[in-house]
């Protein structure tokens, strides 16, 4: 029987070592059951040791013998608190109700290990193996039968409001603890109480306190928290802000209120990302406003665009120039006091196989990379549209470009980015890759005379449906 | 002709002091008579001072004012409704066309701009009555044989000296005709009726943007397109998609 015993505790030593490792909430609910799991090591530790010296009454002392018995059965008693009082959070967490029954959970508790280390102890000898028996067997049945009530009540009472998930796995648990306590009651010599508590404690993690929901339920949160933040009411915002743009106007003062009309321009026409592809125009549109903004925050600072107008009606990502402008702003161009230039071109880039040499000196690296992942089998378009965001500020610091670099090469990799402020260029990247294919991205490169220039990588898709 | 009566209704006082006191209402032939606060005031406004055009926010206390367009519609066919709404949102947009209100403008409005809409309100102010007036039995004005020439040729190259050749009349007579007639100068007029042809095509029609384009009279749909998207502020061919696509 003792192999049992340490299989069974083997198991749910491996369970308590996945789920501590976890990064999960700290709500009421899992630190129960990380008590939990320690509670039922323990008891599962403690029912090997009994096991092996109720079987060697001779040679281990009575009253060692006894004690581990006595505590062998107060951790299960525990633990079948400790079950009664998850499910009791676990109902409480989804009805909103509070918790009635604690105080006589934990009276019984008392009255029940009171009981446990008091009441009269013998050992019966059977030819299949020995057990303890006596009065203070009564403790560790009482408990199953009390709790047992206490769960099935919160289950039946609340059956309606519950999930279906949440449901099964009480119900499941409920029934291992009702069916192992009867058959152990039937077959003293059996001794499978670490089996049962085994099996409740596992229907408990795989359907609730998986490692995987847990981590999905902590990015779910913050990622509403990130959203909840940027969810200041637009509309109370950018009629607010109006309302204040009106009133500097009528009291005469023309720069205010051009200054909060583009800010209103740039606040409403961020908010429309309902389209996952929007003209250049647009996405000019929306930088001018940032800009024009920025350049008046630090007089400082300039800003050319020299985009062909025959481009304007070309698609692009929604909501790429914005970030990466910002990128240089805050990385390059604050470092020197906001004093120089960011310029934005945008034209359409051709590449002719037949002079290969010319195309890797003119183009750079984009264009290199261009001929050989042809030559690795993609079928790349010989012309896309180049966007490039190039600024005069301090560049690279040492080391830096290379992390850039590998982030925006194993984008895929990357964990969706959940503190900062902004989207950032990592989600630029995704972003262009899941839209336009994986043929196109933004890289970066360092200028000769000091900045970087970002280059965006487009295919060529006109807005004429 | 004479001045066009102005009712503004946004619950907003800020918003109706912007209108009455940063547009130039004068220089547009036009005079703000009265206010209203919400949506029931609007409605008792327009009944008892009868403006030519009233000017709605939607997100009003008490009544929302695409009921009040709906409900003064009974009572006053020909006045023409112009939306002004901070909700960018074309549920409302197609709600209010299917009022046919004459024109939606989105907050922020941009004093200096609004008046390419009162133009446009004139001008369909104008159509209107041409459209009763349509009894051809007695001599056809003058300006109605213009525009209905206009309508009938959008898609040639029409200019004010074609227009002076085909009715032998002087170019200079013709865009005062238009001034005093309408109330609009010639090329307002004409850009006017234009994207209005190319509005109706875009929606009922499946041309591509390019006919589209030279059925409204534009050569090179580029041009075209820079037309639209500054008169509709979207694209012909975002036009077209957040209607139709969206009507499910």
């Amino acid at each position: 029987m003792l192999r049992m015993e340490i299989a069974l505790f083997l198991v749910i030593a491996f369970v308590a070592f996945i789920y501590f490792s976890t990064e999960k909430e700290r709500t009421a609910l899992h630190r129960t059951f990380a008590v939990l799991l320690i509670a039922v090591m323990a008891n599962l530790a403690l029912d090997g040791v009994t096991v092996y010296t109720v079987n060697h009454l001779e040679s281990v002392p009575p009253l060692l013998n006894s004690l581990l018995h006595r505590l062998f059965l107060g951790t299960m008693v525990l633990v079948i608190y400790l079950f009664y009082q998850y499910i009791a959070i676990l109902v409480e967490e989804e009805t909103g109700k509070p918790r009635r029954l604690d105080k006589p959970a934990i009276l019984f508790l008392a009255a029940a290990l009171l009981g446990n280390f008091l009441l009269p102890i013998s050992y019966t000898i059977t030819p299949v193996g020995n057990y303890s028996d006596g009065p203070y067997m009564l403790v560790p049945y009482a408990a199953v039968a009390f709790y047992l009530i206490l769960c099935a009540e919160l289950l039946i009472w609340n059956f309606k409001v519950l999930e279906w998930k949440k449901k099964r796995a009480i119900g499941v648990a409920l029934i291992i603890m009702f069916t192992v306590s009867v058959l152990q009651g039937l077959n003293h010599t059996w001794l499978i109480s670490g089996m049962g508590i085994t099996l409740m404690t596992l229907s408990f993690y795989l359907t609730l306190e998986n490692p995987e929901d847990l981590k999905a339920e902590l990015v779910e949160q913050k990622m509403s928290m990130l959203y909840l933040k940027s969810q200041v009411n637009p509309h109370f915002l950018y009629n607010t802000l109006d309302t204040i743009r009106i009133q500097a106007q009528l009291n005469g003062d023309k720069p205010v209120a051009a200054l909060l009309m583009r800010l209103v321009d740039f606040f409403r026409m961020s908010i429309k990302v309902d389209r996952p592809l929007v003209t250049l125009d647009d996405e000019m549109d929306m930088l001018d406003a940032y800009m024009e903004l920025m350049c008046t925050r630090y007089p400082d600072l300039h800003y050319t665009c020299d985009v062909d107008p025959e481009l304007g009606e070309m698609l692009v990502p929604n909501f790429i120039l914005q970030p990466v402008v910002e990128n240089s702003l805050l990385h390059g161009l604050k470092n020197k006091g906001y004093r120089g230039e960011v310029s934005i071109t945008a034209h359409i880039m051709k590449c002719h196989e037949l002079h290969e040499d010319e195309a890797v000196k003119e183009h750079g690296s984009g264009a290199g990379r261009l001929i050989s992942e042809r030559k690795n089998g993609y079928r790349i378009d010989d012309e896309w549209l180049e966007i490039c965001v190039r600024d005069t500020g301090s560049g690279f610091v040492e080391g830096r470009k290379a992390l850039v670099d590998a982030m925006l090469a194993s984008y895929a990799k990357q964990p969706p980015k959940l503190t900062g402020n902004s989207i950032g260029i990592l989600n630029v990247q995704k972003r262009i890759k899941l839209l336009c294919g994986r043929s196109y991205g933004l890289s970066y490169t360092e200028n000769e005379e000091g900045g970087v220039t970002a280059h965006f990588r487009l295919p060529l898709m006109e807005d004429n449906t | 002709m004479n001045k066009l009566k102005v009712l503004l209704a946004d619950d907003e006082i800020m918003i109706r002091e912007g209108f009455k006191r940063l547009f130039d209402w004068e220089a547009h032939d036009c005079e703000v008579v009265g206010e209203a606060a919400d949506g029931m005031e609007a409605l008792t406004k327009i009944d008892s001072l009868n403006p030519d055009i009233a000017i709605m926010d939607i997100n009003m206390p008490i009544m929302n004012g695409l009921k009040v367009i709906q409900m003064a519609r009974l009572k006053h066919p020909d006045m023409a409704f112009v939306i002004v709404s901070g909700y960018d949102d074309f549920a409302y947009c197609r709600e209010a066309l299917r009022l046919q209100i004459t024109d939606y403008i989105l907050k922020p409005v941009n004093y200096e701009e609004f008046g390419s809409c009162i133009d446009n309100l004139k001008i369909a102010l104008f159509q209107r009555s041409a459209a009763k007036n349509d009894v051809p039995q007695e001599e056809e004005r003058t300006i109605h044989g213009l525009t209905r020439y206009l309508q009938e040729h959008l898609a040639e190259d029409v200019s004010l000296s074609v227009l002076a050749d085909e009715f032998h009349l002087n170019p200079q007579y013709i865009s005062q005709l238009f001034k005093s007639e309408i109330g609009v100068n010639f090329l307002a007029y004409l850009t006017n009726i234009r994207m209005e042809r190319a509005k109706s095509l875009l929606l009922t029609t499946s041309m591509s943007i390019a006919e589209v384009s030279e059925q409204a009279g534009y050569g090179d749909y580029r041009v075209f397109t820079k037309v639209f998207k500054k008169n509709e502020g979207v694209t012909p061919s975002q036009y077209r998609r957040d209607f139709l696509t969206q009507e499910m």
